[in-house]
């Protein structure tokens, strides 16, 4: 990634060159070969968790026939490595002044044609093993549905640079044509379109350290990202983790047995060995963290967001600020005792459907920030936003109270009721102690829940407070809502309250709860909002 | 602060256009009747199987099974009805109200729903019409926002011609027309 520099400097009159000559069909370097092997690697061992249980049973006479498997995977592997040439072989691509085409697929062909100006999304990822030669991967992310996305497997780094620079600035200039015709666009906007051809320096807003990706591993759990990595390899880590302690003279069923030691001692075995689970989770979620965001710089260029992070493969993600649905602040307990934030930059979900994995996804996050610099970041976004002062003067508007009675009442109560009664008729009373002390340990989540919940407004933005034991924070525009609900059933009519839903297209918010008036307040005037700025989602 | 220029900020609660008392145009006067009937249709369908599976001489079942299931088939055509009697009670309050730029759909007799759906939002649209909806004459008319399927706006049982008529309206709208 040391080129970026350099082809940001560039101006677009350099960058249309090179394209323009190559204005026929192209093949790929042959390092692709690598790259569609691992792919169909990946495809298949995602697969084989299904053939795990085949596996296993026969396991033992599979391994006695060496005559049988070697083969086996020989033939596998070569199928393997002539898939991936053919792949290869077959993949063209052809950049046109305005315009991409793609032609690959081996049983079943595909032909995409992708205009540039309706690409909304340019990714630049880089495998572990690309980097000795200096290829990416350039992905293509149309609006449409996740299938018509385009991918340029491997080419030169730089060269995905310029063509990045290129799509974008393609894309800016017809934005920058409609909002002319529109009359509305802001003077800036109009004036960038205009002098895209002019250099632009790159702003670093934020770098993350390790120190900081640590303490991020530490407060979120990555462990599922890593735990769905390792999910093959289950059985036999079970087994050898077995195995290994056996070897080192620990029986497990004696340890815990209540025949030889006393309650206290069992306990604190028990206990003893679930903080060694939670130290050996923790650690893995610090390296997952360390994984998909190490060396995170977050930058932003004319009015671009830039994310680049990854130890193996590196991902680079941009959107622009006009892209930018709503600001996600987030803090779980432990970061609420850390003083540290996760903030999210949500753009339209419709890019990201099946990329959940979070270095690849296209939603920003800044993991693990300190509450200042999340400040500086956000109104950085959205220089006019009041959620500091909101915060500070805590000026929400709360939700009924009844969202605890209801919860409580409703919900919770009768499960309650029901299981101590049932537990108390067959004389378990210590479980339906600890029933009854579950109960009222819900029973105040549930106030903490509501406690949290508010909801505010200022001329242009809508701030909604959420959370249990941490708060999150989400601020939109108003005029970037899709679509409104209103919700209300007789109990809550009886008592004017409402639910609000209010739908984005980076995903929907709900507010359950609060005063009908301003539930009926807050959607009149988004509607209004919407209507009238005539402002575009995108 | 000096760019907010938006007027709307200044027009108190009272002059904007309120969902609460909108103008609300029922559906087809056939769409409650037609679920109403096909909600019939289906228990019967259920029960008559059920029946046909009790009294058949063919093969035999098991002895708890048989015992089993005309409380079953009873249960169904109690569960049925009251579900045929309570669509039908909704289906009638459904409704859908067109403002100059925007769409609604209220709806929900206990749960009651107001979906309020701005035009210039508009992503595409269809008319969806299955073999039953094009016998009665009916449609369906989809809206669809780039909120994601799960919030895709939905007006069911309109008469065609008013549903082409509204997709002719969002069409030609200024504001779809503007932003593509």
């Amino acid at each position: 990634m040391d080129n970026q520099t350099s082809s940001s400097t560039l101006d677009s009159g350099d960058l249309a060159a090179p394209l323009k000559i190559k204005d026929d069909w192209q093949v790929l370097s042959p390092v692709a070969i690598l790259y569609f092997a691992v792919s169909v690697f990946k495809h298949l061992f995602s697969n084989i968790i299904y053939l795990i249980p085949a596996i296993a049973v026969s396991y033992k006479s599979v391994l006695e026939h060496p005559f049988i498997w070697l083969p086996a995977i020989l033939a596998a592997f070569t199928l393997l490595t002539l898939f991936a040439f053919v792949s290869f072989k077959v993949y063209r691509y052809r950049l046109t002044e305005d315009n991409i085409e793609i032609r690959s697929g081996i049983f079943s062909k595909k032909h995409l044609n992708l205009p540039f100006s309706r690409v909304q999304n340019v990714k630049i990822e880089q495998p572990i093993y690309y980097r000795f030669t200096g290829h990416a991967c350039l992905q293509l992310d149309t609006a449409g549905s996740a299938k018509n996305e385009a991918k340029l497997v491997a080419i030169k780094l730089d060269f995905a640079q310029q063509l990045k620079a290129r799509i974008q600035n393609q894309v800016q200039k017809d934005e920058g044509d409609t909002n002319l015709e529109n009359l509305s666009a802001d003077p800036a906007a109009s004036i960038s379109g205009s002098e895209s051809n002019k250099a632009h320096q790159e702003i670093v807003l934020n770098q993350r350290n390790l120190s900081d990706l640590v303490i991020h591993g530490i407060t979120s759990n990555r462990i599922w990202i890593f735990l769905g990595g390792l999910a093959p390899f289950y059985n036999n880590i079970f087994d050898s983790i077995g195995e290994w302690i056996t070897s080192l003279g620990i029986d497990l069923t004696e340890l815990f047995s209540l025949q030889t030691h006393s309650l206290l001692e069992v306990g604190l075995y028990a206990l003893s060995l679930a903080m060694l689970v939670m130290l050996v989770m923790v650690s893995f979620s610090v390296i997952g963290a360390i994984i998909s965001f190490y060396g995170y710089t977050l930058s932003k260029l004319d009015d671009k967001y830039i994310r680049r992070s990854g130890l193996f493969t590196k991902h680079e993600v941009s959107m622009g600020l006009s892209r930018l649905q709503m600001v996600v602040q987030k803090q779980d307990w432990l970061d609420v005792l850390l003083k540290r934030i996760n903030l999210k930059f949500e753009q339209s979900n419709s890019f990201s459907k099946n990329l959940s994995a979070s270095a690849s996804s296209s939603k920003i996050i800044v993991p693990s920030i300190k509450p200042h610099e999340c400040q500086a970041l956000i109104d950085d976004a959205y220089p006019d936003n009041s959620l500091n002062a909101l915060v500070g003067n805590d000026a929400f508007a709360p939700i009924s109270k009844r969202f605890i009675f209801r919860n409580i009442v409703y919900v919770l109560m009768p499960l309650w009721l029901i299981i101590t009664s049932s537990t108390l008729m067959n004389g378990k009373f210590m479980i339906s102690a600890l029933l009854s002390v579950l109960f009222v340990g819900l029973c105040g989540l549930v106030v903490l829940r509501w406690k949290r919940w508010g909801i505010a407004r200022d001329q242009n933005f809508v701030y909604l407070r959420k959370g249990l034991i941490g708060v999150d924070y989400y601020c939109f525009p108003t005029y970037k809502l899709q679509q409104t609900q209103f919700k209300q059933n007789l109990l809550m009519r009886r008592r004017q309250l409402a639910t609000v839903k209010f739908v984005l297209a980076s995903g929907s918010l709900t507010v359950p709860m609060i005063h009908e008036k301003l539930a009926y307040e807050f959607i009149d005037k988004g509607l209004y909002q919407v209507e009238s700025s005539q402002k575009s989602w995108m | 602060m000096l760019e907010s220029n938006f007027t709307n900020a200044t027009v108190p609660i009272e002059q904007l256009p309120a969902i609460l008392n909108l103008n609300k145009q029922s559906l087809s006067e056939k769409y409650a009747p037609l679920n109403r009937l096909l909600n019939l249709g289906l228990t019967l369908l259920i029960c008559v199987i059920a029946m046909a599976l009790y009294f058949q001489p063919f093969f035999d079942l098991p002895k708890n099974f048989l015992n089993f299931l005309p409380f079953v088939i009873f249960a169904v055509a109690i569960l049925g009805f009251l579900i045929t009697w309570f669509t039908y009670a909704r289906d009638q309050v459904k409704s859908y109200t067109l403002r100059e730029l925007d769409l609604h759909y209220t709806s929900g007799l206990f749960f009651r729903k107001v979906v309020s759906q701005p035009i210039t939002r508009i992503q595409h649209i269809e008319l969806k019409r299955g073999p039953i909806e094009r016998k009665a004459g009916l449609a369906t008319l989809q809206v669809f926002s780039a909120g994601g399927e799960m919030h895709t706006f939905e007006i069911p049982g309109l008469p065609v011609d008013t549903a082409q008529q509204l997709r002719q309206f969002i069409l030609q709208h200024k504001d779809v027309v503007k932003h593509g």
